[in-house]
């Protein structure tokens, strides 16, 4: 009897805990799979950016690739890459990239666009010898030169900040070393095009207004109309701009452009040279602005453009003489954006600038000594924000493509 | 016969309280066990479950499906603060900017818990009321850093100079036996939200 109520209490109590430990395990199970589905995501997540990355890194080397990648097998998973264009005109293009892990999948999808160099602050190939960026100095948007960024207590840089070569110290990296608070990457190769305002001329052709066959072009924009003659005391002819061009471009071929004037709407005016060095100049002769200031108009989508092969100089002139204002981007292909006689003008206050500096070797606005403006100008250049994403018609291109939206 | 039957009696009631005991015991150390396992899980869910929210919502920052909308990415966190985030994001890819608010509330909030550390953690979308649901979240901690990777020190006056960002989270039980409280810990280490810096 007493054998059989043994039995019977060693079996109720093995059920008790087999019943136990198997809720336990249970738990325990089901706590290990929680976290291994966290980490299944995880690494399906890593596998689609991964993807992604590979293949804009493609499209970087490669501007014209789109094939794609077919379940490609890594870290135990696969990625499904394809590229797709979703403007042709525009030339913007989708990649999208499926990381797979163990049943679970994630996209990522990144646009890329052409980029502009209107999308620059401040761009150089030439620094111009030996001019320091100071302490005095801020630079609001993306920075980049083919030179040394040659520093001085300090400089400040807010957005991205690349050069082809190094960073030098004017005393030491700890008296001098920039505040780069966009990042720094230096060996980033950005070449200037060669041919880029040239090449306008057959775009005004097609659907923008060109002026060629004289020596100086006298260009005044008076909101959506354009003023110009080709002698100082000739009489203005007034074009419509949306209809004489359409497409945004105006183009003055092989001369010097004198500019000035009120723009409304979008444009972009070239001007080249065939031979001479002296050809293929913007002077600006007066004010060049937007009829909508985008600081005092967020809204406002006025654009401007002042692509020179050659310089864009400020006249020497009365007007200038107390402040220039200078609304678009400066874009100088063989030479730079500079004052007048620079050195011998009076002094005539500030140069103050809404959009980027482009140009090929950097050219002096005015001297200074230790009291201050000995002669010409002092900079205040401001970065027109729009140019992140806009740019004026045709404004010459890196040839490459940026990242301008990255979903995951 | 007497003397043998009250012995049997003796021996029987001494092994039959140990039993008892030890039955006791095993009760209540199996529903110790039980209720702290289980809560263990719970937590475990729970922190995966808001560790997978925040990185979502997080990856986001800065990102508008029609990217001529946003033209400056730099601008997309409003407000940073170690334990508060404002930010904007086209949450539901709709091509409208909308603002996501994360921030820790008191403890007060959750006297009603046994736990006198757990908080909830509030997410607002936009001007809806704010939403959350207690997880047992004790820490909500974000740590800042520029482009070259130095931690920017709070108050943060200029939050376009983030680019990646530390999360460190906490959990823990919200009722436990004994008041021995299960916690855990998750920290994403660098988050970088891609748009901050793509242009």
């Amino acid at each position: 009897m007493s054998g059989k109520a043994t039995l019977l209490l060693i079996v109720g109590f093995s059920i008790i805990f087999l019943i136990v430990s198997r809720n336990f395990g249970d738990v325990s199970n089901r706590a290990v799979d929680n976290f291994i589905n966290y980490h299944k995501e995880t690494v399906a997540h890593d596998l689609a950016v991964s993807g992604a990355n590979i293949a804009a890194n493609q499209i970087f080397m490669d501007p014209t690739w789109d094939d794609g990648f077919d379940d490609v097998p890594f870290q135990n998973g696969t990625m499904d890459i394809s590229v797709q264009i979703l403007d042709a005109f525009k030339n913007i293009r989708q990649i999208t990239s499926h990381g797979t892990y163990q049943g679970y999948t994630h996209t990522a999808k990144v646009v890329l666009a052409p980029s502009k160099f209107s999308k620059f602050a401040y761009y150089s190939v030439s620094e111009g010898g030996t001019i320091w960026w100071t302490g005095s100095d801020t630079v609001w948007g993306p920075f980049h030169t083919q030179d040394y960024l040659r520093a001085h207590k300090h400089p400040v840089f807010f957005g991205k900040a690349t050069t082809k070569r190094s960073t030098i110290y004017y005393t030491n990296e700890k008296t001098d070393k920039p505040y780069f608070y966009g990042g720094y990457e230096q060996g980033v190769n950005l070449p200037l095009p060669t041919t880029a305002v040239d090449d306008m001329e057959a775009i005004a052709d097609d659907a923008g207004f060109k002026l060629s066959g004289h020596d100086t072009v006298y260009i005044t924009f008076d909101r959506d109309s354009l003023r110009y003659r080709f002698s100082y005391n000739a009489k203005n002819t007034v074009v419509y701009l949306p209809a004489a061009a359409p497409n945004g471009l105006i183009f003055a071929k092989d001369c010097v452009v004198r500019l000035n004037g009120v723009v409304k709407g979008q444009y972009t005016l070239g001007c080249s040279s065939i031979m001479s060095a002296g050809k293929g100049t913007i002077y600006l002769d007066n004010d060049i602005v937007f009829d909508k200031d985008p600081r005092i108009y967020p809204t406002s989508n006025d654009l401007l453009g002042i692509c020179a092969e050659n310089n864009v100089l400020i006249t020497n002139n009365l007007a200038n003489q107390s402040d220039i204002n200078i609304h678009g981007s400066v874009y100088c292909e063989k030479g730079g954006f500079g004052a007048e006689k620079y050195d011998t003008r009076p002094i005539s206050g500030n140069i103050n600038l809404l959009g980027g500096i482009i140009q090929n070797t950097r050219k002096a606005v005015g001297t200074f000594g230790t009291s201050g403006i000995k002669t010409g100008f002092a900079k205040r250049y401001k970065y027109d924000d729009r140019l992140m994403v806009a740019s004026p018609p045709f404004f010459p291109g890196t040839g490459g493509f940026e990242i301008v939206s990255w979903y995951e | 016969m007497g003397f043998s039957t009250l012995l049997d009696i003796i021996g029987s009631m001494i092994i039959g309280g140990i039993l008892l005991s030890i039955t006791m015991r095993l009760n209540d150390a199996a529903t110790e066990k039980t209720y702290n396992n289980s809560g263990e899980l719970s937590l475990q869910q729970n922190l995966a479950v808001v560790a997978q929210i925040l990185e979502n919502d997080f990856r986001k920052i800065g990102y508008c499906s029609d990217w001529n909308k946003f033209p400056d990415p730099s601008k997309a966190i409003v407000f940073a603060d170690t334990s508060r985030i404002i930010y904007l994001t086209d949450i539901d890819s709709d091509s409208n900017m909308d603002s996501i608010h994360y921030y820790l509330g008191p403890t007060s909030e959750l006297s009603s818990t046994p736990n006198p550390r757990d908080r909830l953690l509030y997410r607002v979308l936009n001007n809806e009321a704010p939403l959350s649901s207690n997880l047992g979240v004790t820490q909500f901690k974000l740590v800042y850093f520029d482009a070259i990777g130095d931690t920017i020190p709070p108050p943060i006056t200029a939050a376009g100079i983030i680019t990646s960002i530390e999360i460190n989270l906490s959990v823990e039980s919200v009722a436990a036996y004994d008041e021995k409280y299960s916690s855990a810990f998750w920290r994403q280490i660098r988050l970088v939200a891609r748009n901050l810096r793509n242009r």
